[in-house]
């Protein structure tokens, strides 16, 4: 399928970098747009936890999970984002696609140094897009590369702790 | 970890007289120097961060600007009262950082530094407390959150 919007975050045309913008409930998130191989729809995707094409097979990765919210199945606009960072891959799905954004990379703001643990290498930065603020996922830590898994933690209003490394399983 | 009260009295004994902000979280009155605080505003737009780092999971978006939450309600083991939080800016050394506190306009106080005496509270760090109508309130070092 083709992608639903393509905006530019900047009328500048030098030093720009491309994002998938995607979207768990209220919140967004930023892939690079490099490592996308594809965006299918529910129908395209099918239910299973592998999806092939071209004759790769994605497994079905649960990035909802890593980031401590929860995929709306129910969703009309729930997609499956084939994604891949070297020789890792995987499907993606999300609640929304919003669409492709090419932004400066003086636009990425790196997060502040308040958050000092793991988070520093598993969310690249920042990036605001229609009056919208969107993370900038690192792909790696996306693709369970980097063998971590966070979990709603029990604290009494927000929330993040951590859990087992992400699946193994993952050949492409 | 907490300062000593050696300390807490050193920092009193520097100052004749504190301007405070007096607000509250979860019910509990806290205040801060208002040379830490750099407002207090309606809430904006918050984002969860998946983090690990103790109290700072969020971010806050109010119009172009983007800050660090710090969630000093956990902390305390207090739930914040009512849906229509206030944001207390923190100035703090990594730069400013967002409070949620609770929806009531918080007061400016002034006190002679004479008033204020070491803290035994311990879940947080102080620079002191003081009485103010027959209740002990903390004075909750502000520049210090998230480095202890």
């Amino acid at each position: 399928m083709s992608l639903r919007g393509h905006y530019r975050a900047s009328s500048s045309t030098d030093r720009t970098v491309s994002f998938l913008i995607v979207r768990y409930g209220t919140r967004y998130f930023a892939l690079p747009s490099d490592g996308v191989r594809g965006v299918l729809t529910r129908e395209e995707a099918g239910n299973g936890q592998t999806v092939v094409r071209v004759g790769k097979t994605y497994h079905e990765i649960d990035l909802a999970q890593l980031l401590s919210t929860t995929l709306d199945r129910g969703s009309v606009d729930l997609r499956t984002v084939l994604f891949a960072n070297g020789d890792s891959c995987g499907a993606i799905r999300v609640d929304e696609v919003i669409g492709l954004v090419d932004a400066d990379r003086d636009q990425c703001r790196p997060l502040p140094p308040h958050f000092q643990h793991e988070e520093r290498t598993w969310i690249a930065g920042m990036i605001l897009f229609q009056d919208k603020l969107a993370l900038i996922l690192n792909p790696e830590w996306a693709l369970g590369e980097l063998g971590e898994v966070v979990t709603a933690a029990p604290r009494v209003e927000s929330s993040s702790g951590i859990a087992e490394p992400a699946g193994s399983d993952r050949p492409c | 970890m907490l300062r000593s009260a050696r300390q807490q009295q050193q920092a009193i004994a520097t100052k004749r007289s504190w301007n405070l902000v007096v607000f509250s979280v979860g019910g509990l009155t806290l205040a801060a120097r208002t040379e830490d605080v750099g407002g207090v505003t309606p809430w904006g737009e918050g984002i969860s961060v998946p983090s690990r780092t103790p109290f700072v999971a969020s971010l806050l978006k109010r119009d172009k600007e983007i800050l660090p939450v710090y969630d000093l309600a956990s902390r305390l083991h207090r739930k914040l009262r009512g849906d229509a939080r206030l944001c207390l800016v923190a100035r703090h050394p990594d730069g400013p950082m967002a409070i949620g506190i609770d929806p009531d306009i918080p007061t400016l106080h002034t006190l002679e530094a004479t008033e204020i005496r070491p803290s035994r509270r311990e879940d947080v760090n102080t620079l002191g407390s003081f009485e103010n109508d027959g209740k002990d309130i903390d004075i909750v070092a502000l520049r210090q959150l998230g480095k202890d």
